[in-house]
């Protein structure tokens, strides 16, 4: 029996995952920890706990596959690989058939165009602000005195979403602002932050082929209000697996599976790749 | 109410007048321009229906442009590609752009590749007007551009068609300068809110029932008694493209500014006066372009720099302050500003800058803006 | 740990040299009022004209990128901003005007006052108005050459003819600047020189056919095209190609490439990141990916397709490079269609778009670009964004990570093929 590690060290939270393929592959355990200022320490952490989880050794191991901003920052990891090609790898197992991943996180968002076996087709990012991402949700709520687990909610319960023009973080708090000094109810304004946000989103992942299923990942995939927002902008249902936000520490646990099965043949590991500090 | 209707015309993206006239006039084509400015007395002398974008302003989310056109590109660009992308573009038989700045230039090839059955087209505008050569390459320009017209058309178009063309154009251009001649000397009188919706409208309607419009609107405008507020005087300048919301335009008239000059919708009065109608009309229509045009952002004569026009402008119209209105992300217009600033520094003339996008839902912030300018100056 | 390996011939060296060379000149034009100087952009210059009147040209992009690559282009880039540059305005522009306000040169050398300001309109919209504000700032004379447009597949007669008269315009005026007369011969040999100079570039950049390349299309390219617009019409740039031919050639020919093993080639499009040029070459050592064709490095001009300039025909000719043989002024389907045969007359497995947010003539559209490359080429595209000269828009961590994650797919469909017997 095999047993390997995923890790994923996002900005906000780390998520470590170990997986089996003792008769089929499969996940033992998932732990979900938040970052913090130390990236290092929160990676041990997010794995010891996930081996107490499992009931196993850290020893039992055999390979750890660190992804995500900090992976680098994982000196106990065998090897790195980005959250880009894990999400692809992680989503295709959580949820067969998907062709599409549309990844929105605390502080980027993406879309992956998937093929047949997990592997990455083409890829469209988000990185360099916030528009379409967690921080965008977090900044309205914190404008509108608002928890952030409630927006999603509330926002279904729009009758007359606001329309919001900027996708600029900074300048819609103060259409927030000018909305709520006008009366416009909660649910409206928080109706209109998702739309723009969906189309926004959307509007970056057209530069690939969309095609079905589409997945949604990530810390957002929570949000209820978020997940309708996409479909109805899609026009079609998205594929949102209960283990959305840890499908890179998943996607990092099968790299590490498939690196341990000798038989296995696969792209990703035809040279050595340098362990942590190589970049 | 006349300038109800105008409105609603300026904004309707599925161009229905335009469908109408294709209606009445089975057969005929239409051909779209890109701002700023176009020949379109080639257009009209061809017997199409000229029709000015101006982009989608508030109506059209961009779903599909984003893709091709990211960050830090202009509204414009992305909102017309956007109506392409969607269908709304489908009245055209031809679009037409011209020089006037990278980012128009890059979609007008964009667009050729997406839409590869409508007649797309590019239009060299001469930026060494002090050339003797200038005239006659611009002449070869047009002719170029007619020659696909006539293609298009199936129709050759003779000198008496477009000296004829010209003429209307000239009438037209004609009452643009009185009206706004007539503004600056009586603002309370011509409301800029309602006078840009009159002039936008010329953007649609062909040129023979907008002339009427607007001499109809000259007489009543010459009648209005209104009493002259305590307003600053003030000229607007930068808008020469992507055009503000209206809701902008009447923002700074309620926040105490008469409006006494602008570059709204320039294209549409670009010659200082009448195009010759003797001789070989596209030599006029170059040699009018190159020597008898407003100046503008987008077209460079450093025989004149559109500084020292800007001071003029100011002077001319008696104005207090001039208000920079731009677009945001429109290179011409950053670029220009600095000069424009340091003159009227030198000249002692106030101004204020401020960014729009055609597509803007509250106006809080730009209100504040102009309402302390507009104090600063009045509580002097 | 992959050995990051950089171009360090002797030609790097020469290199130096003769760019240094010129600043000197351009030092001692400041000093001393000789030789005359003329401002131009790179794009589609006519150097050849300025050899008729011994002028040395002076390239305020050159200014600028020289300003970025030793780090030093924040502030001058502040001081405009300051003026009242938009932060969108381009930052060559603003680097530029920036260190003239703050009387700060790249080298610490004299720039001089120029005696015409020249400015060769090839599509650049920003060049036209950088050229203006010029003029107004450092009160020299402006004339504007204004090329047309790319707008069909080739110049019609009528675009010859009037840069041609353009091109005799100006040498009236620079007559009537410098108060010489023009020597036609000298021009005809300038034309000479470019000519040869052309064909052993063409020669070079041809070499990157071969696999491995034997230097980085891009950011060896880059390096090289300083001699290209400043010497291209000198016997000292001929020298100089014929020496980095010859060192290339051999190289090329004992099989040595720039990495230990050449895993990638790649086509690049757009301006590098000047302000981080070693550390994003780093990016893309790290994966021994080399560019074997750039489009950026074809604003000095295109000459990999055949062009040349022809002495017996130098006034037709150098109008004919300035309207069709530059990458700034040919039309924005004509990049794709560049890029489209590079990827496969030079075997590229991939192409990398990098947006620059101050170039709009560069970036403008590069959406469509991509759609183009992936949807209808079917070619693995990788988009990256950041500035060519401003450094506050480089976010390392996030460029490098989509550079990983495109490569670790590529070499993943790389692997699979052989696997399958496709490769």
């Amino acid at each position: 029996m095999r047993i390997a590690a995923g890790v994923d060290v996002g900005s906000t939270q780390t998520k470590a995952v170990i997986m089996s393929d003792n008769g089929g592959v499969k996940v033992l355990a998932r732990t979900l920890v938040d970052t913090g200022a130390n990236v290092q320490r929160a990676a041990e952490r997010a794995f010891d706990t996930c081996c107490q989880k499992a009931g196993i050794h850290s020893g039992d191991v055999g390979f750890v596959v660190g992804t995500g901003y900090g992976r680098y920052k994982i000196a106990f990891g065998n090897t790195q690989m980005t959250e880009i090609t894990c999400h692809a790898k992680g989503a295709s197992f959580l949820c067969p058939g998907t062709r599409t991943v549309i990844d929105m996180g605390g502080q980027d968002s993406k879309a992956i165009s998937v093929g047949a076996n997990g592997e990455v087709l083409d890829f469209v990012m988000n990185d360099k602000c916030a528009a379409g991402t967690g921080r965008f949700l977090a900044n309205s709520a914190e404008v509108m005195g608002i928890s952030l687990d409630e927006v999603g909610p509330l926002s279904l319960k729009a009758q007359h979403p606001v329309k919001i023009a900027t996708v600029c973080t900074v300048f819609v708090e103060s259409d927030i602002l000018s909305y709520l000094a006008q009366g416009k109810t909660g649910e409206d304004i928080l109706g209109g932050v998702h739309i723009a946000i969906a189309k926004r989103t959307l509007s970056l992942a057209r530069r690939l082929n969309i095609a079905p299923e589409i997945t949604m990942t990530g810390g957002v995939a929570r949000n209820v209000g978020m997940v309708r927002a996409l479909e109805e902008v899609l026009g079609c249902k998205m594929l949102v697996s209960p283990d959305a936000q840890y499908i890179g520490a998943v996607g990092a646990a099968l790299f590490a599976l498939e690196k341990l099965d000798q038989s296995f043949e696969s792209g990703i590991w035809r040279r050595d790749h340098a362990v942590s500090g190589g970049h | 109410m006349l300038f109800e209707r105008t409105f609603d015309h300026c904004s309707d993206l599925h161009f229905t007048s335009v469908c109408e006239w294709k209606q009445v006039h089975p057969g005929s084509k239409v051909i779209a321009y890109f701002p700023v400015y176009a020949p379109v007395e080639l257009i009209h002398a061809a017997s199409m229906l000229p029709v000015g974008l101006s982009g989608a302003g508030d109506r059209l989310d961009i779903q599909h442009a984003d893709a091709r056109f990211g960050s830090f590109i202009c509204s414009i660009v992305k909102t017309t590609l956007e109506m392409g992308l969607v269908g709304h573009l489908a009245p055209f038989d031809g679009l037409l752009f011209s020089t006037i700045c990278d980012s128009a230039r890059n979609l007008c090839f964009v667009m050729k590749r997406n839409f590869p059955q409508m007649y797309v087209d590019f239009l060299h505008l001469p930026h060494n007007p002090s050339s003797p050569a200038a005239a006659q390459f611009l002449a070869e320009e047009y002719r170029r551009i007619l020659a696909q017209l006539e293609r298009l058309g199936g129709r050759k178009v003779d000198d008496e068609d477009l000296r004829h063309s010209i003429a209307f154009y000239n009438r037209n251009r004609a009452l643009i300068r009185e009206l706004y001649q007539l503004r600056t000397q009586a603002p309370h009188q011509v409301p800029t809110s309602e006078l840009y919706q009159l002039i936008r409208l010329g953007n649609f309607l062909p040129v023979e029932e907008h002339t009427v419009q607007l001499e109809t609107a000259l007489a009543d405008f010459r009648s209005r008694s209104a009493k002259l507020r305590d307003s600053i005087r003030i000229v607007v300048e930068g808008s020469f493209c992507e055009q503000p919301p209206p809701t902008l335009i009447r923002l700074v008239e309620d926040a105490g500014c008469y409006i006494v000059d602008d570059d709204f919708v320039i294209g549409q009065s670009w010659f200082e006066g009448d195009v010759p109608t003797e001789g070989d009309p596209l030599l006029a229509l170059a040699d009018s372009y190159l020597n008898r045009s407003v100046y503008s952002s987008v077209r460079h004569d450093f025989r004149k720099p559109r500084w020292d026009g800007l001071v003029d402008k100011v002077r001319r119209n008696r104005a207090d302050a001039v208000l920079f209105l731009i677009a945001k992300f429109c290179e011409p217009a950053y670029f220009d500003y600095v000069p424009y600033k340091q003159e009227l520094e030198r000249a002692g003339i106030p101004h204020l800058q401020l960014e729009f996008e055609e597509k803007l839902f509250t106006f809080d912030r730009l209100r504040t803006e102009i309402e302390t300018f507009v104090e600063s100056l009045v509580f002097d | 740990m992959i050995d990051k390996k950089e171009y360090r011939g002797s030609i790097h060296q020469r290199q130096k040299d003769l760019m240094l060379a010129w600043y000197e000149q351009l030092d001692q034009a400041a000093s001393t009022g000789s030789p005359a100087t003329v401002s131009m952009l790179i794009s589609g210059n006519c150097v050849e004209l300025l050899e008729g009147f011994g002028a040395v040209p002076l390239y305020p992009e050159v200014n600028a990128l020289q300003l970025a690559i030793r780090h030093q282009s924040l502030d001058p880039i502040l001081a405009a901003e300051d003026l009242g540059y938009a932060a969108d305005n381009c930052a060559y522009v603003k680097a530029d005007i920036g260190c003239m306000v703050k009387k700060i040169t790249p080298t610490g050398g004299k720039l001089p006052t120029p005696t015409l300001i020249l400015c060769n309109f090839v599509g650049c919209n920003t060049y036209l108005k950088w050229f203006e504000h010029l003029a107004k700032l450092q009160q020299a004379p402006l004339y504007v050459i204004d090329v047309p447009f790319m707008r069909a597949d080739e110049p019609s007669r009528s675009d010859v003819e009037y840069v041609v008269k353009q091109l005799q315009e100006t040498v009236r005026k620079l007559e009537q600047f410098t108060g010489s007369n023009f020597d036609y011969d000298r021009f005809c040999q300038a034309v000479a020189c470019s000519s040869r100079t052309e064909e052993l570039w063409s020669q070079i950049k041809h070499l990157a056919r071969r696999s491995p390349s034997p230097f980085d299309a891009y950011f060896d390219a880059i390096t090289l095209m300083g001699p290209l617009y400043v010497y291209r019409a000198r016997p000292e740039g001929v020298e100089f190609f014929e020496a980095a031919l010859a060192e290339l050639q051999a190289k090329a020919d004992a099989r040595k490439g720039v990495y230990e093993q050449e895993h990638f080639r790649l086509v690049m499009e757009g301006p590098p990141p000047y302000p981080y040029f070693r550390t994003f070459r780093d990016m893309f050592a790290k994966w021994q990916a080399c560019a074997v064709a750039s489009t950026y490095s074809t604003v000095g001009g295109l000459w990999e397709f055949g062009f040349r300039h022809d002495p017996a025909n130098p006034f037709e000719s150098v109008a004919m490079h300035m309207i069709a043989q530059n990458v700034t002024n040919r039309n924005f389907l004509q990049r794709y269609e560049q890029i489209r045969r590079y990827v496969e007359e030079w075997n590229a497995d991939g192409v990398i778009i990098h947006f620059v947010k101050s170039c709009r003539l560069f970036s403008a559209g590069q959406g469509d670009m991509r759609d183009y490359l992936t949807k209808q080429l079917g070619v693995p595209t990788l988009y990256i964004e950041s500035d060519l000269e401003d450094p506050r828009y480089f976010a390392e961590a996030q460029t490098k990570n989509r550079i990983d994650a495109f490569f670790e797919a590529l070499e993943h469909s790389k692997t699979t093929a052989t696997a399958r017997g496709l490769a």
